[in-house]
């Protein structure tokens, strides 16, 4: 019964002597992936339909295990902590890149490796079919009359409603109850009793509500109306003045730890390229509700950076008072 | 229930006190996360629920206040042998110590090695020497384990 | 109709699906069985596995794990008094004084039984009633939540033994157990003592492993040397006559379990809590007293458990909402597998309604066959003696915790838990209250802070909704009822009124 030991301290120390040339065979054993939020939920989907054709390239496993939890600091944390040899990916949404601005943790991606940013979702503002509203510019109009009266639907700070409302709030006035759920499902079910006037909601999520007549699109977070979508008005109908924050979503990637040997870093960055760029998953994420973006290298980092100082500006400007810190103070340039 | 006068076991009144004490550590730690009491925020509850713990704590005090320990118990020594007779059996001691030290190995030492001592070392303890058959079923045991997380379950054992 | 029977039956009748849907119940019992391996997470493992598979294929894995997961919790819970999983906390209550008294093959072919019974009435009421329900369910606003909640917190009377003070307490206890993590609205740390660890708080089934398994554990190191009960094994099945006695109260607790598993916020953990307290309630003369192996104890929460099976499939066929966490993961195998899951499901592709209704039936008919075959060997593990259960227990908690996130710190946890456990055990404390405070405690905070702002934070309005909504209203009777029975004022009323 030792033997599993013998063989991995073996395996442990032929790996040590022949560094150069083992490294050159990666991968030789099953990759750890760690989601950052829990099993059934956008990131979890993404992720676990990416995964298959990933495994197929690069010829190995990777087991993935879902760490969810503090809005995904303990996942990220947990890579963070493992060794650079590229055994232990992450896969994370677009929240690490707001960490220190909400004094949940001290890094962001920043700290790690981008491997690939696979794709960005679109965000739909949504109603109860018998809304009295047809449009957010009514329900704007309405706002301005009756102030803390409709009911938001959000997910907690830091949540991709309570940025959208960030947004809003940036360029024009809303004042509303904020009713928080404990992710977009329960928001859409509690939407679906009528019991929350409106909720910013990601398309993955709200797409086929809305398709199927049970919920309404008031607003999509775009410039231009899209395809999938027909009929519901791009924000800038209501708010011209947003235009500079576009085009916004939350998005999905992988990362590896930042010390990780170069060599790895490329192999990585080359099998997800290719997955992502795969027919059958670009496919997926669009009737998932999602455009892809493949981004790896500076691409990647630009990308990061900007969404990164997009988010912080406009969440600063709503309500610096919700802030733990200020984006200045981090060194987050103005968009 | 018995018709009995009811008895508090013996160290019941300090592990009332212990409750009591774990309730105002709860309340103080409640009460920092916003610093008062309102009625809709992140506080709130933790304020009420540390409250009604140490209501409750206080409820058992007061009702184990008359109650006697057993007759035969006569000082506050003897209730301390008494206690560390019934909770400290050299068997529950070396078994809670071995646990401990087992969760401790289970990091730097492997799960699969760690487990496969600590179930040895127990098999034997506690089954007084019989050295083949308590290593045989630990074997079976770790196989099993092996077999159902590692390989089905993909469970990443540390 | 010719389309909607073919596709009913279609599991039935394809050799493939029989035999997965087979393996699936199978491969549930035992995954059900062992606490920390959940049926949440063998679903989400089968979605990589099965991703080139054919969708139906798919499906009838999933459905069979789910139902065999959820009743292969109550094995140990009747045989060793761990429950495997939390729907079977209520199980323990009884079984497992059944299963001391050398009759836990009896207990878990009773178990089966029941458990095929609320299924099938679970997937009765899925075929028939679907669309009201998921109506029905749509109309629980935040403050019904609360109110559920609150309800639930009542059962600390009929959960705490002899003494009422210590069962509040441990309510208490455990909903701050519950409320460790990071806020949900505010997102700020909550009793976490600065540990980044606890920001995602303490998953219930750490409590639950470490304070059923590991304080039993070591509670049961006091007699080491006790010769173990044996075990009657030569009935099994339940006579039909002890099975039609029962009825009644399966098919009032099976109407408890779909209700409440068709609610999105609740599931089977809680649906079976209120079908215990359901049974104590309304059952005049128990086979024994409850606590000290009422098969009425057992029947309770075993029916209303799988009932909620069906339950949960509800809202998410009707609607693409999850009815509970195991839901949750199929929507997403069946978005993966380039599925709608939505309102337009049933319309778009009302075969996947039918042939889950079929393969639900199907999976409980097999449930039957499997759930009575093999019961000999398993109540052996009784038998085997506690110098090597014990150790055996242990390292299962260690392993079954470890699985759920990966994590040593909650290892450390359960096993601080367990100790924790000991020692109120000790001292008189019952680990149901405990449990039921860690799974309600969430639930009540979040439904109050969601209902106070909806109201804009007006308690006077908050109090007004709980009794101008009809449904909030019939909620609050009841609450109101519940308590006047609990008090001394049900007996002055009964004298004041009853006389006149």
């Amino acid at each position: 019964m030792l033997k599993p030991l013998f063989t991995s301290l073996a395996v442990s120390l032929g790996s040590l002597a022949l560094a150069s040339s083992a490294l050159a065979d990666y991968p030789q054993r099953n990759i750890q992936g760690t989601i950052q939020w829990g099993a059934g939920g956008a990131t979890d989907n993404v992720v676990r339909s990416l995964t298959p054709h990933v495994e197929e390239i690069l010829g190995t496993t990777i087991v993935l295990t879902n760490r969810p939890g503090g809005t995904g600091v303990i996942g990220m944390n947990h890579v963070m902590r493992q060794r650079a040899d590229g055994y232990n990916m992450l896969f994370g949404a677009e929240n690490p890149q707001l960490y220190p601005l909400m004094g949940l943790a001290d890094f962001t991606y920043d700290d790690m490796h981008t491997v690939n940013i696979i794709g960005q979702g679109l965000v739909v503002i949504a109603a109860p079919e018998n809304s009295p509203f047809d449009s957010f510019a009514e329900l704007l109009e309405y706002a301005h009359e009756n102030p803390n009266e409709l009911r938001m639907g959000g997910t907690g700070a830091g949540g991709l409603p309570s940025t959208v409302h960030a947004m809003i709030n940036a360029v024009d006035e809303l004042d509303v109850r904020t009713v928080t759920f404990g992710g977009d499902g329960p928001g859409i079910t509690a939407m679906l009793g009528g019991h929350i006037d409106f909720m910013p909601l990601s398309l993955a999520a709200a797409g086929e509500q809305i398709r199927g007549g049970k919920l309404k699109g008031l607003a999509i977070l775009t410039a231009e109306e899209i395809e999938s979508l027909p009929g519901v008005p791009p924000i800038t109908e209501a708010l011209p003045d947003i235009e500079s924050f576009l085009p916004w979503g939350p998005f999905w990637g992988v990362f590896v730890h930042q010390d990780t040997p170069d060599d790895i870093k490329a192999t990585l960055e080359d099998a997800y390229e290719q997955a992502v760029g795969k027919e059958e998953f670009t496919e997926f994420l669009q009737n998932f509700g999602a455009e892809p973006l493949n981004l790896r290298g500076e691409e990647a980092q630009e990308y990061l950076s900007n969404w990164q100082s997009v988010t912080a500006w406009s969440m600063y400007e709503a309500d610096a008072d919700a802030l733990e810190a200020s984006p200045e103070e981090l060194g987050i340039p103005r968009p | 229930m018995s018709k009995k006068i009811e008895r508090v076991q013996a160290g019941e009144k300090v592990f009332d006190w212990l409750l009591l004490l774990l309730s105002i550590g709860v309340l103080i730690e409640a009460y920092r996360i916003d610093g008062g009491l309102r009625l809709n925020s992140a506080g709130s509850f933790p304020v009420g629920l540390a409250l009604v713990m140490l209501v409750s704590a206080l409820a058992l005090i007061v009702s184990h206040r008359y109650k006697r320990r057993d007759e035969r118990i006569h000082s506050a020594l003897h209730e301390l042998q008494v206690f560390l007779h019934e909770h400290f059996k050299p068997h529950i001691v070396v078994f809670s110590v071995g646990a401990v030290i087992y969760l401790a190995a289970i990091v730097w030492a492997s799960f699969y090695v760690s487990t496969f001592i600590f179930l040895a070392a127990m098999f034997i303890y506690f089954r007084q020497g019989r050295v083949v058959s308590s290593l045989i079923i630990t074997t079976a045991a770790i196989a099993v384990i092996y077999v159902l997380f590692t390989v089905v379950f993909r469970v990443y054992l540390p | 109709m010719s389309d909607t029977l073919s596709f009913l039956l279609m599991a039935w009748l394809n050799p493939g699906l029989l035999g997965l849907t087979a393996l699936g119940v199978l491969a549930g019992i035992y995954i059900g069985a062992i606490p920390g391996l959940s049926v949440t997470m063998a679903v989400s493992i089968l979605i990589s596995f099965t991703f080139s598979w054919d969708i139906n294929n798919a499906l009838a894995l999933m459905v069979g794990i789910y139902v065999g997961g959820v009743y292969g919790g109550s094995r140990t819970a009747i045989l060793l008094n761990i429950p495997g999983a939390p729907s079977a906390v209520a199980t323990a209550f009884d079984g497992y004084p059944l299963g001391q008294r050398g009759e836990a093959g009896r207990a878990i072919g009773l178990s089966t039984v029941m458990s095929v019974i609320g299924g099938l009435i679970g997937v009765a009421v899925l075929a028939g009633t679907a669309p009201y329900l998921s109506d029905l369910a749509l109309q629980f606003a935040p403050r019904d939540y609360f109110l559920i909640a609150v309800l639930g917190l009542l059962l600390v009377s009929s959960l705490s033994g002899k003494s009422l003070s210590r069962g509040i307490f441990s309510v208490a206890l455990g909903s701050v157990i519950g409320l460790v993590g990071m806020d949900m609205v505010t997102a700020q740390p909550r009793l976490t003592m600065g540990q980044m660890e606890l920001l995602g708080g303490i998953h219930y089934v750490v409590v639950m492993i470490g304070l059923f398994g590991v304080a039993e554990a070591l509670y049961q190191l006091h007699n080491l040397a006790k010769v173990p009960i044996k075990q009657k094994v030569d009935k099994i099945v339940p006579p039909l006559n002890m099975v039609l006695k029962f009825l009644p109260l399966s098919i009032r607790t099976a109407i408890i379990g779909v209700v409440v598993g068709a609610l999105p916020g609740t599931g089977g953990d809680i649906a079976s809590l209120f079908a215990y307290d359901h049974a104590k309630r309304t059952v005049k003369n128990p086979s024994r007293p409850f606590g000290e192996g009422a098969y009425e104890g057992l029947v309770a929460p075993e029916t209303a458990n799988n009932a909620a099976v069906g339950g949960a499939y509800v809202p998410m066929l009707t609607l693409g909402m999850p009815g509970d966490a195991v839901t949750a993961v199929i929507i997403g195998a069946l978005v993966i597998h380039g599925l709608n899951p939505g309102p337009m499901l049933m319309i778009e592709t009302p075969h996947i309604f039918w042939f889950t209704v079929g393969n639900l039936a199907l999976a409980n008919i097999f449930l039957l066959i499997f759930g009575l075959t093999g019961i000999k060997i398993f109540s052996k593990i009784v038998e085997v003696p506690k110098a090597v259960l014990i150790p055996l227990i242990l390292v299962l908690c260690v392993v079954g915790t470890y699985s759920i996130n990966s994590n040593m710190t909650e290892v450390y946890w359960m096993l601080g838990f367990g100790i924790l456990g000991y020692w109120l055990k000790v001292f008189g404390f019952q680990m149901g209250p405990i449990i039921l405070g860690v799974i309600l405690g969430p639930l009540l905070d979040e439904s109050y802070r969601q209902a106070m702002s909806s109201v804009g934070d007006r308690s006077g309005d908050f109090l007004l909704a709980l009794v101008s909504n009809p449904l909030s209203l019939v909620l609050t009777s009841v609450i109101t009822l519940v308590l006047l029975s609990n008090t001394p004022l049900k007996g002055w009323l009964f004298r004041r009124f009853g006389r006149s």
